[in-house]
């Protein structure tokens, strides 16, 4: 166990610069950016507009929300080039000699690069999410108590709010990387195949799954048939109506019922299939890597 | 057993490696031509061969980065099903620079310490010592000579039973080199450790080797105790015409004029029958091998 958590963290020493160093060079531009747009009065200070005379919290809760948002696309696009450039940084200045000559298998290597992506890789770009959420509510705090929109007596409520947008963000994370648990090993797996060309096979195997079948079995066209609708499904992250409704209303946002509407329209089954079919393509990667002399 | 794997023998100590019938292709090409040798614990071995013979090959499948015909085993295990398990005592260095450029020095011995149960930081730092390398310098800023040298740290406070070195000094200067034998030398082997080294500067090592094997286009075509080889083959300087027609008739191996001496090698003849000829000596091992690799074979009946 011991070693197996020494790998993961190996994995995160190599690539930390793409999930760590820079995520906080991008908070520190946003920061910066913000700073100068409230200081050149590109940004109205006094928050006139109606939301703020409503409702003057809502700008921490749909601020932070969208952060939330922002943080989980970079991590999806960062964990899609992760796994399709981690998984074949082995062979990269004939480093593959050095990893073989430790004991330590094949297989255990490439699960720990796949269990880094699922914990220690996106759970570094979560902190720095919630450290994006902190600088956005201390401008946020100090421009309200300048233009008087806000009192110190705010304080308590922003920090539920802060807790409510921390645990849906952590929600959608960690459900995200279950749910796509199995294109993670997918592509990671091609990437012990081919390395980098694992990025344009991964988005045309889609592609050609679905030609095949329209091919063989028929169909409207090759994009009306089961495999293309299988993946539209199983690539979307369930609904959840508690979001949609909350948009519209004047609520304060609840992280504890997001987190529950959205676990509630998780297909279970499908991650656990998912997990399984996972840990049998990084199998088969690591029987490659095992058998191929890449050196 | 053929006489190059009985040759290699000491007692009846099990081999810390074994291969008979050792087989590679690539493709259509055969690369290895059925190896058979054995190679004994507490030896200092030169695998030597020229490029494309077969060493990195045979090194490979001793390693269990390569799968073979026939059979081998390393350590009593089959290297390439149970490579993970044999690295625990089996330790490596590439003819080419491996170490993960991307780590600190510091930051690879963390590593070290917690997959590799016989690596100990302690050794690798004191191996370092007296060095430029500092803990916190990254890998890939490292000039070719001490990265050299930090690979030599690691794998020296590795506790194994088999230490392979694959062109180990490959592009470094002459200081170093010799630097680097002496202290594996020195600060490594023990009776119970055994040492394989390939290498083209032949005669840098050939003060620490107990044993040699010569490879050519994937066959063994010599292995023996350097002992074997001081009593086998014998260099005779020969400068008198009628001499040389005379030592011609006991069948040199090899034959050569330097600087209008002629220099003739010779296989299994009594020194005393060489010796009205010229000056008697024993053959480096790179004029040994420069010998051995223009006739058909050094052991025939190993060979066919």
């Amino acid at each position: 166990m011991r070693a197996f958590a020494a790998l993961v963290h190996r994995e995160f020493i190599e690539h930390r610069g793409a999930f760590l160093v820079g995520p906080l060079i991008l908070v520190a531009v946003l920061f910066g950016a913000t700073i100068l747009a409230f200081t050149v009065g590109r940004v109205d200070a006094r928050f006139s507009g109606q939301v703020f005379t409503v409702a003057p919290l809502r700008v921490y809760e749909v601020g932070f929300l969208a952060f939330g948002a922002g943080w989980s696309l970079y991590l999806i696009s960062t964990l899609f080039f992760y796994s399709a450039d981690g998984f074949a940084a082995d062979k990269r200045n004939n480093a593959m000699l050095f990893w073989k000559s430790m004991p330590q298998s094949d297989f255990k290597v490439l699960l720990s690069k796949f269990v880094a992506a699922l914990t220690i890789l996106p759970g570094v770009v979560y902190a720095v999410a919630l450290l994006s959420g902190i600088l956005l509510f201390g401008v946020a705090f100090a421009t309200t108590l300048i233009n008087g929109t806000g009192s110190v007596g705010f304080l308590g409520q922003i920090a539920i709010i802060y807790g409510q947008v921390a645990l849906a963000i952590l929600a959608v994370v960690a459900c995200g990387l279950l749910w796509y648990m199995p294109f993670i090993a997918l592509v990671g797996a091609l990437a012990t195949l081919v390395g980098r060309w694992a990025i344009p096979i991964a988005a045309l195997l889609p592609a050609l799954l679905s030609t095949l079948e329209w091919v063989t079995l028929g169909g409207f066209h090759p994009f009306a048939t089961h495999v293309w609708g299988f993946l539209e499904q199983r690539l979307a992250l369930p609904d959840t109506p508690y979001a949609e409704a909350w948009l519209v209303s004047a609520e304060p946002f609840s992280g504890w019922a997001f987190t529950l509407d959205l676990i509630a329209g998780i297909d279970w089954m499908q991650v656990v299939l998912g997990g399984v079919f996972a840990l049998v393509v990084i199998f088969a990667a690591s029987e490659y890597r095992r058998r191929g002399n890449d050196n | 057993m053929n006489e190059l794997s009985t040759l290699g023998q000491t007692g009846d100590l099990a081999p810390i490696v074994s291969a008979r019938g050792l087989r590679k292709r690539f493709g259509r090409k055969e690369i290895l031509h059925g190896l058979d040798f054995d190679i004994p614990p507490g030896r200092i071995y030169g695998l030597i061969g020229h490029n494309g013979a077969g060493k990195t090959t045979t090194l490979n499948a001793m390693l269990g980065l390569t799968s073979c015909e026939g059979t081998i085993r390393v350590l009593g295990e089959d290297p390439f099903a149970k490579r993970a398990k044999l690295m625990e005592n089996v330790a490596f260095i590439s003819d080419v620079a491996s170490l993960p450029r991307f780590m600190r020095v510091r930051e690879l011995f963390a590593l070290l310490t917690n997959i590799h149960p016989n690596f100990s930081p302690e050794k690798a730092r004191a191996f370092l010592e007296g060095t430029d390398i500092r803990p916190e310098m990254k890998i890939k800023h490292l000039s070719k000579g001490m990265m050299a040298q930090l690979h030599l740290a690691v794998v020296m406070a590795i506790d194994a039973k088999l230490l392979v070195l694959d062109e180990p000094t490959l592009g470094l200067d002459i200081t170093y080199r010799k630097r680097f034998y002496r202290r594996l030398l020195e600060d490594y082997m023990t009776e119970e450790r055994t040492l394989l080294i390939t290498t083209h500067q032949v005669d840098e090592i050939e003060f620490m080797l107990s044993d040699i094997m010569f490879i050519r286009d994937g066959e063994l075509i010599l292995h023996m105790q350097m002992e074997t080889v001081n009593d086998k083959f014998t260099q005779v300087v020969v400068n008198d015409p009628a001499d040389q027609q005379a030592a011609r008739a006991h069948n040199p191996v090899y034959e050569e004029t330097r600087f209008g001496q002629t220099v003739m090698i010779f296989d299994g003849v009594d020194r005393a029958v060489l010796e009205p000829f010229g000056k008697l000596s024993t053959p480096t091992l790179s004029d040994l091998f420069v010998a051995l690799m223009q006739r058909p074979t050094a052991n025939p009946e190993s060979a066919e």
